[in-house]
């Protein structure tokens, strides 16, 4: 849900690029947030009611009336304090993790990141912003929760979130405080795979050896569970037996790898090519055969298995831009 | 990019805020006409219901509906009342258009105005303690419409305790310390509607209210003597002119200046509390030696103030209440004190002419027309009324009244007689409160008396209601006042009346502390450390001081607020594995007790001795549902404080 912002808001954010803003430049995790960092601001309601309480101010002062003097003083008073109590609310939270599993290019990367504080203080209302998207979350005394932000993506690679703003408008709204986060974090995004893409080549090579199918055949041995492993290929049977989840490893007995190679497809351009290539990948690695993937000065032998998955998709995703790493 | 429509406020957090605006409006409506009040209040309970936005049309009409209410409650005349209804009445229809978060802020933003609106028109008990549930119930909506949905009641309410009482020592830096206006920039608007207090005119044929106004008037402090109860007549305007049926002031008499008096006999020095009445009168103890400090005494020896006092004003003043005029009347002021309006009361004036003529001068009069009063006449407040000739129908035929009417038919019957007369209203009289040593007076110990001139004395006072025997007094203010108070409580005075006291005394004291400060007490308030009269610079770095120093104990608070409520013995516990760790063992988070005191104990034997078992203790008590009784975990508590880690030889 997109909350409108106002003009005060509007202005931290675009101040945030100015040198003097802490931090000034990207530091590694856990990040703490110190009072050094933290900036308050008043939101718009906030400098409504500071007008109205400087006209109440002058009018109180000029009349000499003492009841209206106290009223404008003490709620005065509590809005200065409530300016302390946001500050004190950020004050002392550590950002200790930051990650998220890669996606494809176009999908929203969920970042998860873990918050603790030190102290026995409950923080409520808390709001992470990030490119965009925000949370809202609460960290109470002594817990570690774990916020999900799904921002973005729209291009395959290294993916370096921009800076991230956690603030508060507790306790009453008059005012904001932030901080700003610039973990030194890189995350992975997959090329998107080719939509429509032409079905798998077949194996290239002398052909002879009939492709193994994974599924049917006799289960070669069982092995534990791995992320990512898909739910069919769970031994439920045996992973009952043994009070864990085991998966099958099917071995086939394919002679020859599939290859899929990147000089095999000049017909197509560069951006296109890595995505087919995802897309292939993918089918391969959903069929259950080994393969094996050849790119311009890189060559990862046939495989099979998230890992080598990931391997090969992320080989894809670092690949230079067109024209960078042609000669 | 589309405008996005903003989200509805929630059902919860739009009462809230409703409430919040409902509690701001409380202390102005109850100052307004009941009738006005409550329609007020009746629209806003429609708004309260109306969840959905009315047809702008109907809002409107209701707008314009209820803007000639409040015109109409105030005779379509514009003055600061009439504003201040007109603010209260937006505010009570405000909710109609209060759907969304911004709607709501706006809302709880201006609804801070009317307390201030409030204070402007009454600064007593009633206004303050509505408004303290309208500021406690702002913040409950604020907190509300940051969280935006439903929270426990109770820990709201502690927070917001908390946080009133955190702004504490900044409101209290800020009320005394900020630097005041010693001179307003601008004057305050008039009310429409005048108020209570000693008029310009005085109509012996018409009830006044301020006969059972009883609300306080002013309060008088004798500094040293006190004059006999008899001698406290409080002058306040003089009444010169009578038209036959209103006795109205003379305009001239502020542009000459005082008669000379010459001060016989004791002289009393007072301090007074005069609550604001919107007039410039003052009151001073008959005959005032001087002028308080704020005023000046104007040629009929009444104190006019500066300003008109919209705030509680202190003076202190001189008396001498049987001080004697040194001057001449000049023939104008003589022929003033003389005019009577032709063709009224013919049976006073041959009266008067009558009595005279059989050579009585002004005393002998006034002892003839006295006792006259003393065996004929009655007090009563319940006056029957009178026509045309007001003042022969009450000295021939009812003779029954109060100070009004005895005044003025004294005053007419002099000036018949050829005596310059003229009539004083004032105060007379008041209630000791033991509590204070003060002289409380309200309203409605308003009253009225005269003078007469008499060569070679001048203006002598001449009470001629003090005349009236007493077994005569049929029905006064007090009795009525019995009379209704005996429906509810059984004449309890002899319980109530020091409850009062003790009342009035706190009222008074917050007066003197709070609302009686100004500018000029203000530039005393440094006198403590050697600064007699504070200049601007001084009073601004003492306020800068005062604030900081206010910061500093609410971030000290704000700091040590969040106090570990957890269990003593979880709290020895994990102030033991501070003190290991900063001896060199931190505890790793996963590890639990017990193989976290195997580890230090391993590392370090001369503290295993001591810290294996204890940590046994601990753990067992935490973790293996080991119960124990309040001693034993007293006992635990302590153990676990006590132990140190010894220190490590240097072998």
């Amino acid at each position: 849900m997109a909350v409108a912002r106002d003009g005060v808001e509007r202005f931290g954010d675009a101040a945030a690029r100015f040198a003097f803003v802490r931090p000034k430049r990207p530091e590694p995790l856990p990040v703490q947030i110190g009072r050094r960092r933290i900036y308050v601001l008043p939101t718009g309601f906030g400098l409504f009611l500071g007008a109205m309480l400087a006209t109440m101010l002058v009018g109180g002062l000029n009349y000499n009336n003492n009841p209206a003097l106290l009223l404008v003083f003490l709620l005065a008073g509590l809005a200065n304090n409530s300016l302390v109590q946001a500050h004190l609310l950020l004050s002392g939270i550590r950002l200790r993790s930051l990650h998220a599993d890669p996606v494809f290019a176009g999908e929203p990367l969920p970042l998860k990141l873990r918050f603790d504080a030190a102290g026995s203080r409950d923080r409520p209302g808390l709001e992470l912003l990030c490119e965009g998207e925000h949370a809202e979350f609460s960290l109470p005394a002594g817990e570690e929760p774990e916020v999900v932000l799904a921002i973005p993506t729209h291009r395959r690679g290294w993916l370096v979130p921009g800076r991230m703003r956690l603030s508060t408008l507790r306790p009453y709204g008059f005012a904001r405080a932030w901080s700003w986060l610039r973990p030194d974090i890189a995350l992975l995004v997959y090329p998107a795979p080719e939509l429509g893409a032409p079905p798998l080549p077949a194996s290239v090579g002398d052909g002879d050896s009939p492709r193994s199918r994974a599924h049917g055949e006799q289960p070669h041995h069982l092995r534990d569970y791995r992320a990512g492993d898909m739910p069919r290929q769970i031994a439920w049977k045996a992973s009952a037996r043994a009070d864990k989840l085991l998966v099958r490893e099917y071995e086939s007995a394919v002679a020859r790898d599939l290859l899929l190679d990147w000089h095999a497809l000049p017909e197509l351009a560069h951006e296109p090519r890595i995505r087919r290539l995802a897309r292939w990948v993918l089918e391969a690695e959903r069929s259950g055969s080994r393969y094996g993937l050849r790119l311009p000065g890189l060559e990862l032998p046939g495989g099979r298995g998230p890992e080598h998955r990931h391997a090969c998709l992320r080989a894809l995703a670092l690949l230079p831009e067109a024209g960078a790493g042609r000669g | 990019m589309g405008k996005a429509v903003p989200p509805p406020l929630d059902r919860g957090t739009r009462h809230a805020c409703l409430l919040a605006a409902g509690a701001c409006a409380l202390p102005m409506l109850v100052q307004l006409p009941p009738w006005l009040a409550v329609a007020l209040a009746l629209a806003f309970a429609l708004a309260w219901f109306s969840a959905k936005p009315w047809p702008a049309a109907w809002r409107l009409l209701l707008t314009l509906l209820v803007g000639g209410l409040v015109l109409a409650a105030f005779e379509f005349r514009i003055g600061r009342d009439t504003s201040c209804a007109a603010l209260v009445a937006m505010l009570m229809l405000k909710p109609f258009e209060t759907h969304t978060r911004r709607d709501a802020q706006s809302l709880l933003g201006f609804s801070l105005f009317a307390p201030f609106a409030a204070f402007l028109q009454d600064q007593g008990p009633l206004t303050l303690g509505l408004a303290l549930p309208a500021v406690a119930l702002s913040v409950l909506a604020w907190s509300r419409l940051s969280q935006g949905r439903a929270v426990p009641l109770l820990p709201e309410l502690r927070r917001m305790a908390v946080a009133l009482g955190l702004a504490l020592p900044l409101t209290l830096a800020g009320f005394w310390l900020f630097p005041r206006l010693s001179t307003p920039l601008w004057g305050l608007p008039e009310n429409s509607v005048g108020r209570m207090g000693l008029g310009d005119r005085m109509t012996p044929n018409e009830w006044l209210d301020a006969l059972v106004d009883d609300s306080p008037a002013l309060r008088a402090r004798f500094l040293g003597d006190t004059p006999p109860r008899a001698q406290m007549y409080w002058r306040g305007p003089v009444l010169m002119h009578f038209d036959g049926e209103a006795w109205t002031r003379d305009i001239g008499a502020g542009n000459l200046p005082a008669p000379a008096l010459e001060p016989l006999g004791r002289t009393f020095r007072y301090e007074v509390m005069f609550e604001p009445t919107e007039r410039r009168d003052l009151v001073a103890l008959d005959l005032p030696l001087g002028a308080p400090e704020s005023a000046s005494l104007n040629s009929e020896l009444t104190a006019v103030n500066a300003e008109p006092v919209n705030n509680l004003v202190r003076y202190t003043g001189v008396s001498s209440p049987q001080a004697r005029f040194t001057g001449e009347l000049t023939p104008w002021q003589r022929r003033q004190a003389l005019a009577l309006p032709p063709g009224r009361d013919p049976r006073t004036v041959a009266l008067a002419q009558a009595w005279r003529a059989e050579g009585a001068d002004a005393a002998a009069l006034t002892a003839r027309f006295l006792a006259m009063l003393r065996r004929d006449f009655k007090y009563t407040i319940s006056a029957p009324p009178v026509g045309r000739d007001a003042t022969d129908d009450f000295l021939f035929s009812t003779r029954l009244g109060f100070c009004q009417h005895f005044s003025s038919a004294y005053a007419v019957f002099m000036r018949a007689a050829g005596i310059p007369t003229r009539v004083v209203t004032g105060y007379v009289g008041g209630h000791y409160n033991r509590y204070g040593a003060y002289w409380l007076l309200k309203h409605k110990d308003a009253h009225a008396w005269d003078e007469v001139w008499i060569e070679g004395r001048g203006w002598v006072r001449v009470d001629p209601t003090a005349a009236i025997a007493p077994d005569n007094i049929l029905d006064t203010l007090d009795d009525l006042q019995a009379r209704q108070r005996a429906g509810q409580a059984g004449g309890a005075d002899a319980v109530f009346g020091p409850m009062f006291d003790a009342g009035d005394f706190m009222r008074r004291q917050w007066n003197e502390l709070v609302l009686g400060f100004d500018a000029l007490r203000q530039q005393e308030l440094l006198r403590p450390i050697g600064i007699d009269r504070a200049d601007a610079w001084q009073l601004v770095l003492a306020f800068g001081i005062g604030a900081g120093l206010a910061l500093a104990i609410t971030l000290w608070v704000l700091l040590h607020q969040h106090r570990d409520r957890s269990h003593p013995v979880l709290r020895a516990w994990r102030a033991l594995v501070r003190r290991l760790a900063r001896a060199g063992y931190p505890k790793a988070r996963h590890e639990p007790p017990l193989a976290y005191a195997r580890r230090v104990s391993a590392a370090h034997p001369d503290a295993g001795a001591a810290l294996f078992p204890v940590s046994q203790r601990y753990s067992d008590w935490r973790y293996a549902a080991t119960t124990l009784t309040e001693e034993q975990q007293a006992e635990l508590a302590r153990q676990l404080r006590r132990f140190r880690i010894p220190s490590r030889s240097r072998s």
